[in-house]
């Protein structure tokens, strides 16, 4: 899949943020493939959670440069980054746990008999329409009027998922998608996001800390540490103990096992 | 690896709930069951002592009075509660509903009374420095509506105000409308003691009275716009020549409905008459049975039994009684007045008295004309209000607000738009009910409103409303009113119990509702 020949769907170039007199990223650059899951790494407080609401318009970037299908882009706020087909599932997945899948679904976009905010809803074609989205990347819910409290963690991710890739997003973000998750629940994500893969035109930015995960799933990888991109190359390119020792930041996985024999 | 379980997907996990628990997760379920019982009791302890019915609706509770006064309690209280509940799905509170209330009526009912002017004042230096006032704009008569649109300027912008405060600052809105609740009870005070330090005023008086009544008045021929109760105090001889102007038909309907009405009226004084002359013989009977005298109790009974009165005679039809029954029948010439403050149904609460004999007080004159205008608005207002929370985007924006403030933000919602929206609606609706207080009493007065907003909260609460927003429905804020509004009327017929104990069940339901509305949030969210 990652064929270079094809046009980078996100680009970014010498990416800067700074809080106040703090770096978070000190000059990032990345290059997201559609079809390709593209696992952002690194430790806490890397710089990763910046990176990408930064992609989701959530910030600003002090200095630097994004190209959304080679046309560079400024968001003003998440609903440009979403116009421009950058669709962010949160770690809090952005859901309402009182409400139905389908008024979840289409929080923010209803689908009404006519427009303005007092436009009824047109329920039947929207329940329609979630769960067939839904059943596209694996899960059959059994009641679009179910609560999204009702719906198992993997269940949820999946609703987000999916409710990000109908609104239009070409690149989905998903921020440590399994880290609340049960083994099996992380699975299922996993799944969906093999689907997702598979459709083809999507390109994925998965942060995760889970190593495995990563390894399973993703064709591509960035290694952040200290706000600075110290590695990047396709699953082919890395060594297994390459990811080890980026993912801790660096440091020589054999000077760790020395450091930790003390 | 166990293969079964690979078949089995994660949405089979959701145990498909059966009738009586889906039934029993609808938000709505405990609070109708409240209500009915109320209504058990309102009914049946109101049947009065010595009479025996199986029917609740035998009760005095439910006679044409009865209805008409609790329904008029419970539209009030409903339609705050609307405001104020819709408010809480959205995740805030207004604690000045009530302070609105008395604001509201008291600016319309000042704005009727002495008009309407902008002052600017300013700094003068002529003859010493001293503040001036120019007057910009002075409209002495202003119309019912023009009262009602000018007194809505300053209320939604107040509810604006506080909505505006709140999200921008974060406060809590429990603090910002605490200070709403004191600065509006205040302004209203100070202001009517303001307007009524004039000669012609009583000093230092919170109250408007002498508002004319509006909704009574009507266009006379020959005597144009006036009181009804002016035109049926007119001379004789003026009132002889309106009568040339109603069609003979309906002279013929009227006075067929009086001639009723007199016979009625008869009827009843000469039970009443028979009942009173009877009960000192039956007193005197349970004495001599007491005492064992068996001769005088056959004579007393053989009294009672052949006991009569003469039948009274009823009233003649007179032209002055056509003609001021039809006076009472000209339709409001102040339609906004009478859309506020008048009355609804009247039409059906006239054939349940005659022909249908139900709408009868004991003197056999008609009991109630008809049901407050109020109780139509609430009903419009709740319509509304349902089909927007139910229905629409804006409702799916609340419940979202509510439920997950967070969330609706990253979805795009307006949370912040919602939000003092729903503000101005709270406003909007404490103003409505000032307008119909204002125009069915035609006074106004600085303490109108105390403690409503609370009355309004509670219920919310019972209706099913969660205190920290993203759930409830309207019909739960529906019921929640009819609860507040006739529990204190229930208790009332209770024998031998003190009044108050409404309060005491009020505070329990609340308690338990808002236990109730906790475990059906919980289970919803799947935490239970
Ligand atoms: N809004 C903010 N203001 C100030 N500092 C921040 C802000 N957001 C993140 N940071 C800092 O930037 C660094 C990177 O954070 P983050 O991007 O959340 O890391 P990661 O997601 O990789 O764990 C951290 O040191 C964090 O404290
Ligand atoms: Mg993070």
């Amino acid at each position: 899949m990652a064929d270079n020949a094809t046009e980078p769907l996100i680009e970014t170039t010498g990416l800067v943020k700074n809080f106040g007199s703090f770096t978070a990223l000190n000059g990032v650059d990345l290059k997201v493939y559609p079809g390709e899951v593209h696992a952002l790494l690194g430790d806490n407080g890397a710089g990763k959670s910046t990176l990408i609401k930064i992609l989701s318009g959530v910030f600003k970037p002090t200095a630097g440069e994004i190209r959304v299908e080679g046309r560079p882009v400024s968001f003003a706020s998440p609903r440009d980054a979403t116009d421009a087909g950058i669709g962010t599932v949160y770690q809090d997945l952005a859901l309402n746990a009182l409400t139905s899948v389908t008024r979840n679904f289409f929080l923010g976009r209803e689908i009404t008999h006519f427009p303005g905010p007092f436009g009824v809803m047109k329920m039947a074609e929207m329940d329609e329409i979630a769960t067939r989205e839904m059943a596209k990347i694996g899960i059959n819910v059994a009641d679009p009027n179910q609560a999204v409290g009702t719906m198992s963690g993997g269940q949820r991710q999946t609703l987000a998922i999916a409710r990000a890739i109908y609104f239009g997003a070409k690149v989905l973000i998903l921020d440590e998608p399994t880290s609340a998750l049960g083994q099996k629940q992380q699975m299922e994500v996993l799944k969906t996001i093999r689907k997702v893969q598979k459709l083809g035109d999507i390109a994925i930015i998965l942060i995760t800390h889970n190593e495995i995960h990563a390894r399973l799933i993703a064709d591509r990888f960035t290694f952040l540490s200290l706000g600075e991109v110290i590695g990047q190359g396709t699953s082919k390119d890395l060594e297994g103990d390459d990811i080890k020792r980026l993912m801790a930041g660096g440091a020589e996985i054999g000077d760790l096992a020395k450091e930790l024999a003390v | 690896m166990n293969q079964t379980a690979s078949s089995r997907q994660e949405s089979d996990r959701l145990a498909s709930k059966g009738w009586l628990k889906s039934l029993l997760a609808r938000p709505e379920i405990g609070p109708i069951g409240v209500m009915l019982l109320l209504f058990g009791m309102l009914g049946y302890f109101s049947i009065p002592a010595g009479e025996f019915s199986l029917n609740p609706f035998a009760g005095e509770g439910f006679n044409a009075l009865g209805i008409r006064n609790n329904l008029r309690v419970i539209a009030q209280l409903g339609i705050i509660a609307l405001g104020a509940g819709l408010l809480i799905i959205a995740g805030e509170f207004d604690l000045s509903i009530g302070s609105m209330i008395g604001f509201a009526g008291a600016c319309m009912a000042m704005v009727l009374r002495w008009g309407f002017a902008i002052v600017i004042p300013y700094i003068s230096f002529e003859g010493g420095v001293h503040i001036e006032f120019f007057t910009l704009i002075y409209i002495e008569n202003v119309s019912p509506i023009g009262a009602i649109l000018i007194t809505m300027c300053f209320t939604l912008f107040f509810g604006w105000l506080q909505g505006y405060i709140v999200v921008r600052s974060g406060l809590p809105s429990f603090i910002v409308t605490l200070g709403g609740l004191f600065f509006l009870r205040g302004l209203t005070e100070v202001s009517l003691r303001a307007f009524n330090h004039r000669p012609d005023q009583t000093k230092g008086a919170t109250t408007v009275t002498e508002l004319p009544d509006m909704k009574n008045i009507i266009n006379v021929p020959g005597h144009g716009e006036i009181e009804r109760e002016a035109a049926k105090a007119l001379p004789e001889a003026d009132l002889q020549a309106i009568l040339q102007t109603v069609p003979a038909d309906t002279v013929a309907s009227i006075t067929e409905r009086l001639a009723y009405t007199y016979q009625r009226v008869a009827d009843a004084k000469t039970e009443i008459m028979a009942a009173k002359g009877v009960k000192p013989l039956e007193r005197a009977l349970e004495n001599a049975i007491e005492s064992g005298n068996e001769t005088m109790v056959a004579t007393i009974r053989e009294k009672i039994e052949t006991f009569t009165v003469t039948p009274v005679t009823p009233r003649t039809v007179t032209d002055l009684d056509v003609v001021r029954t039809y006076i009472d029948s000209i339709p409001s010439a102040q339609p906004v007045a009478n859309f506020f403050g008048g009355d609804i149904l009247e039409p059906i609460f006239d054939f349940l008295y005659f022909p249908v004999d139900w709408n009868t007080n004991n003197f056999g004159n008609q009991f109630a004309p008809g049901l407050y205008s109020c109780v139509m608005i609430w009903l419009i207002l709740a319509l509304i209000c349902y089909v927007v929370l139910s229905r629409t985007q804006a409702g799916n924006w609340i419940y979202s607000t509510g439920g997950n403030l967070q969330a609706a933000k990253a979805n795009g919602v307006p949370t912040d738009r919602v939000k003092v929206s729903l503000f101005v609606f709270s406003a909007f609706c404490a103003t409505i009910f000032a307008t119909c207080q204002v125009f069915e009493v035609n006074t106004a007065d600085a303490a109108k409103g105390n403690l409503k907003e609370l009355e309004a909260i509670a219920a919310a609460v019972i209706g099913g409303i969660v205190m920290t927003g993203g759930f409830g429905t309207v019909m739960g804020i529906i019921v929640g009113a009819f609860i507040f509004g006739i529990a204190k009327e229930a208790f009332f017929y209770i024998p031998g119990i003190d009044g108050s104990f409404y309060r005491v069940f009020l505070g329990l339901v609340i308690i338990a509702s808002a236990l109730l509305n906790e475990n059906i949030r919980k289970r919803i969210m799947g935490t239970l």
